[in-house]
């Protein structure tokens, strides 16, 4: 893949993707504030340029600091989550889809019981039942609930990989079942697992924020979530206290955006029949418009989702 | 006979990132009344392209650069920015795509793309005179008329392409353009589609029928007259006669000795291949029977 | 009828779906080691609210009303049982209200704003992202960022942001609630006219990211569909544009019906944290404060009658889809 392929998008997408890591990475450094210390009164004002420069919270910490402490733990619970998932989603579409047969039947009905159902009951019916709610566990809920519609998608991937003639060979030549889904089946499905990870971890941080929104967030540590549900608590919005939760909102928003922008330019990319412009259009001839079908992720995905991305859309996938 | 189509000074160029590729370069050639033109090449000679172009179809990245069509005295400009009248396409010159199966959409029935392909050229016809006509051309060719109301989804292959040929030449066109008809049918389904398009030829559904394809002996038994195309250019042209059995352009033989054909002459006999680009071959003069 | 048979099949499929999740409603918050009445109990006493007798009387009620002390399967059948009799329990942190009245209060409000955001936002979206598929040029260009990032914002973050900026900023349109205080919910035009204006903020969070989503996945299918070869032939035959385009709107619309349905989840739960941000006493708002006192049946009420709404929303969703696409029935019906 040229670096021709990428465009003007791409660098915009992994431009914010690459800030919002070096926020949640090196900001902390950065801003040394400790993010549980009082530093000021209940919601005082922004003033240059110290540990207020984004004025303080309800019970008076920095809020500067809770959110690049913040941006931390969310990235980190999205990464965990989204990987989790991902993997799990992975696995289970590549045997089903490889396999057929009566696992590809069982595991399929789970999986379409567990998109059918919405995600978000289940994480709120565990997360409420949790004795102690800390990052990981919460990543872990996160996880382990939202791998359903990658396993979809790359199962019917992998159903039709299965009945390419190399695979034949490999069987032929006494390849085992592990192996084969390694080397003669995973390869395909690379560019989708990339796109398919990026969306989980954008879908897994914006879970957390909606958890903690809701009061069902990690005990203890700052995040994004987690300031806004002080902020609504405290009815900052009534109080004007703006700093309290725009910075929040704004960084979460960022995150998400970037992610989706990343993950829909690396599409365009995967898939030339849905650029467009001049410049698109002869690339796609020269290519001979030869691909694969749009696979799921595509910009018809993260749709009217803001919120949640529960399931992308499957350009057809189903058939 | 006379002259059907005379169409001139070709040249279509695709326009791509980086460098724009000549695919039809300055091709003229005539197609009489009643016959069946065979258009062969191999992948890349532009005989597609050559195809698309005379259809009316080419739309970026393909740019017609210059090149008319005179059909009926009528000359219409194929270059630049010329406006190619809509109600052309399908009346005058009709197209019959490669690979029938996605030509019509998944999700409605035959008879609904009959009568938007009549009612764009006739806007007072009811959908009842339009089925109706195409039941008859249906029965006419062998076809039963419950096609019409079947989605595309539930017809064979071979079926989907002869309703597909019918559709084309609903308008009774007076070229049709059929681009690699018989390449994804079965032998049996080939013999029957080729029989069909004579017997529409000698119905006068269409006066005249230009047939793209790399398969060289299909030709043989449907066409009249075989063009070759090398590179963008029409190295070869003669009766079909001729052409398989005395061809006397270098490419035209190569072409023609690369052909396996289960017959006891050529038992024994080494087939050559033929290398990507062979100069000698490209310079070589056209020859015109 | 092969219709007949699909619908069938996709409201059974439903029913067991339902099921499932209904076990799993039951089950999950009954997982937790430890007597949850007890916990609770615990926690109103700790809170100092409630007196021993009292709290005795309340420990008996949902010991009883559970069935705590009997086996799990029984107390499936007793939660089964009230179900059916529309009874949802009663709730821990407003005792001694019953959790169906809650909802019964909450609900109407959600649905006020979550329907017509739903509907308008699919028609408009869908419609815009046909439009700029045609179009192309400057209005495709400008219509697909703008989409891309309204659907990438949470549908919250956009509602804390007209919030702040046309609400509390601006002080166009109120900040907060269902009404004015001091008034009473009636069906009269006075009080209609009031609630209005609480209703836009919300609303428009919620629609507005709803349409930015449906325009990107629609806009994507419309390009993929424009280069499909029916439309290549449709034109080879001079078809005129406009019928080609109904075709093509029908093809494209076909995986924006699948969407539909998890974009209702989303909106849903979207939903939720909007009514929050605006502490509109819609479900959302009541979910939270549920949570906040770990009141387990009325979470687990809504809980439910949130699956509920989203497996309704699929089926239609399947069943619409079916009736456009014939190669969904005869593939679920087994024809081909």
């Amino acid at each position: 893949m040229s670096l021709r392929g990428l465009s003007l998008r791409f660098w915009v997408a992994a431009t914010l993707v690459a800030f919002v890591f070096l926020v949640a990475l090196v900001g902390p450094l950065i801003v040394s504030t400790n993010p549980d210390a009082t530093v000021g009164g209940l919601y005082e004002e922004p003033q240059c340029c110290g540990a207020l420069i984004l004025g303080a919270d309800n019970e008076g910490q920095s809020v500067i600091s809770n959110l690049v402490y913040g941006t931390r733990t969310s990235l980190i619970v999205g990464i965990i989550a989204g990987l989790i998932g991902t993997a799990i989603g992975l696995l289970v579409g590549l045997v089903a889809g490889y396999r057929g047969g009566w696992v590809d039947d069982v595991l399929s009905a789970i999986v379409n019981v567990g998109l059918a159902i919405p995600v978000i009951v289940i994480v709120i019916l565990v997360s409420v039942s949790l004795p102690q709610r800390n990052l990981y566990t919460l990543a872990l809920v996160i996880g382990f609930t939202g791998w359903f519609w990658v396993a979809r998608a790359v199962r019917a991937q992998s159903s039709s990989i299965r009945t390419r003639e190399h695979i034949d060979v490999a069987k032929l030549s006494g390849a085992g079942f592990w192996s084969i889904l390694r080397r003669d089946v995973l390869p395909y499905l690379l560019s989708y697992v990339v796109m398919a990870g990026i969306l989980q971890i954008s879908s897994a941080i914006l879970f957390e924020s909606t958890l903690s929104m809701l009061g069902l967030g990690a005990s203890g540590t700052t995040s994004l979530g987690t300031m806004l549900y002080w902020a609504i608590q405290w009815g900052s919005v009534r109080t004007g206290a703006w700093w309290a939760f725009i910075p929040p909102t704004l960084m979460l928003t960022l995150i998400v955006f970037s992610f989706l922008l990343l993950q829909s330019s690396l599409n365009e990319v995967f898939n030339p029949r849905l650029r467009r412009g001049r410049a698109a259009r002869k690339k796609a001839a020269k290519e001979g418009t030869e691909l694969e079908t749009p696979i799921e992720g595509d910009d018809a995905g993260p749709v009217g989702s803001g919120g949640f991305l529960e399931t992308p859309v499957s350009a057809g996938q189903d058939r | 006979m006379g002259t059907l189509v005379n169409a001139e000074n070709i040249r279509g160029v695709y326009y791509t990132e980086g460098k724009d590729v000549v695919a039809v370069n300055d091709v003229s050639i005539k197609i009489e009344e009643g016959e069946v033109l065979g258009l062969a090449g191999e992948s890349g000679s532009g005989k597609t392209t050559l195809g698309s172009i005379i259809s009316l179809i080419a739309r970026p990245p393909l740019h017609v650069e210059h090149g008319t069509l005179e059909i009926d005295g009528q000359v219409q400009e194929l270059g630049g920015h010329a406006k190619i009248p809509r109600t052309w396409r399908g009346a005058v010159v009709s197209m019959l795509p490669q690979g029938a199966m996605n030509s019509v959409s998944p999700t409605k029935r035959i008879r609904h793309l009959v009568y938007d392909v009549m009612r764009s050229h006739d806007s007072k016809i009811s959908k009842d005179e339009a089925l109706d006509r195409a039941r008859e051309r249906l029965t006419t060719l062998g076809l039963p008329a419950r096609v019409l109301d079947a989605y595309p989804h539930q017809l064979s292959g071979g079926m989907k392409q002869r309703t597909v040929t019918i559709i084309s030449t609903l308008l009774n066109p007076r070229l049709l353009v059929a681009d690699e008809p018989t390449s994804a049918l079965d032998v049996t389904s080939q013999k029957i589609l080729i029989e069909m398009l004579l017997e529409m030829l000698e119905k006068r559904i269409m006066s005249g029928v230009i047939f793209v394809t790399h398969d060289l002996p299909v030709l043989r038994t449907a066409a009249n007259r075989i063009a070759v195309m090398y590179e963008g250019r029409i190295v070869e042209l003669g009766p079909t006669e001729i052409m398989v059995e005395r061809p006397e352009h270098p490419y035209t033989q190569a072409l023609m000795s690369s052909v396996l054909a289960p017959e006891p002459a050529y038992a024994n006999t080494r087939i050559e291949g033929m290398s990507t680009f062979d100069r000698s071959l490209f310079d070589a003069p056209a020859v015109i029977h | 009828m092969a219709l007949a048979k699909f619908l069938g099949r996709k409201v059974a499929w439903t029913l067991v779906v339902f099921f499932v999740a209904l076990l799993l409603n039951f089950l999950l918050p009954r997982i937790i080691p430890g007597n949850p009445v007890d916990a609770i109990v615990g926690g109103l006493a700790r809170g100092g609210g409630t007196g021993g007798e009292q709290l005795e009387q309340i420990h008996q009620h949902y010991m009883q009303e559970f069935g705590l002390d009997k086996p799990l399967w029984q107390q499936f059948f007793i939660y089964i049982g009230n179900l059916l009799q529309g009874d949802l329990g009663t709730s821990f942190g407003s005792y001694p209200a019953s959790v169906g009245s809650l909802i019964s209060q909450a609900l109407p409000w959600s649905l006020a704003i979550q329907l017509p955001a739903i509907l308008i936002g699919w028609i408009v979206g869908n419609l815009l992202g046909a439009l700029a598929a045609f179009k192309g040029g400057w209005l495709d260009r400008g219509a697909f960022i703008g989409s891309l990032f309204l659907s990438s914002v949470p549908p919250f973050a956009l509602a804390i942001i007209l919030l702040f900026v046309v609400g509390a900023q601006l002080g166009l349109l109120p900040i907060g609630g269902a009404y004015s205080f001091g008034l009473t919910p009636e069906f009269s035009l006075a009080f209609f006219g009031d609630a209005i204006t609480y209703f836009w903020l919300p609303f428009w969070s919620l629609v507005l990211v709803f349409i930015g989503g449906q325009a990107v996945g629609m806009r994507s299918m419309a390009i993929y569909e424009l280069g499909s070869d029916y439309v290549n032939y449709n034109r080879g035959l001079g078809v005129k544009e406009g019928h080609t385009i109904r075709y093509i709107f029908r093809n494209a619309m076909l995986p924006q019906f699948t969407g539909l349905a998890l974009s209702i989840a989303a909106i849903v739960t979207g939903g939720l944290i909007v009514e929050l941000v605006f502490s509109y006493p819609g479900l959302g708002t009541l979910l939270f404060s549920a949570i906040g006192t770990n009141d387990y049946p009325l979470i687990s009420a809504i809980t439910l009658l949130i699956t509920i709404a989203v497996l309704i929303a699929n089926l239609a969703a399947d069943v619409l889809t079916g009736v456009i696409d014939p190669r969904i029935r005869a593939a679920e019906t087994g024809e081909r």
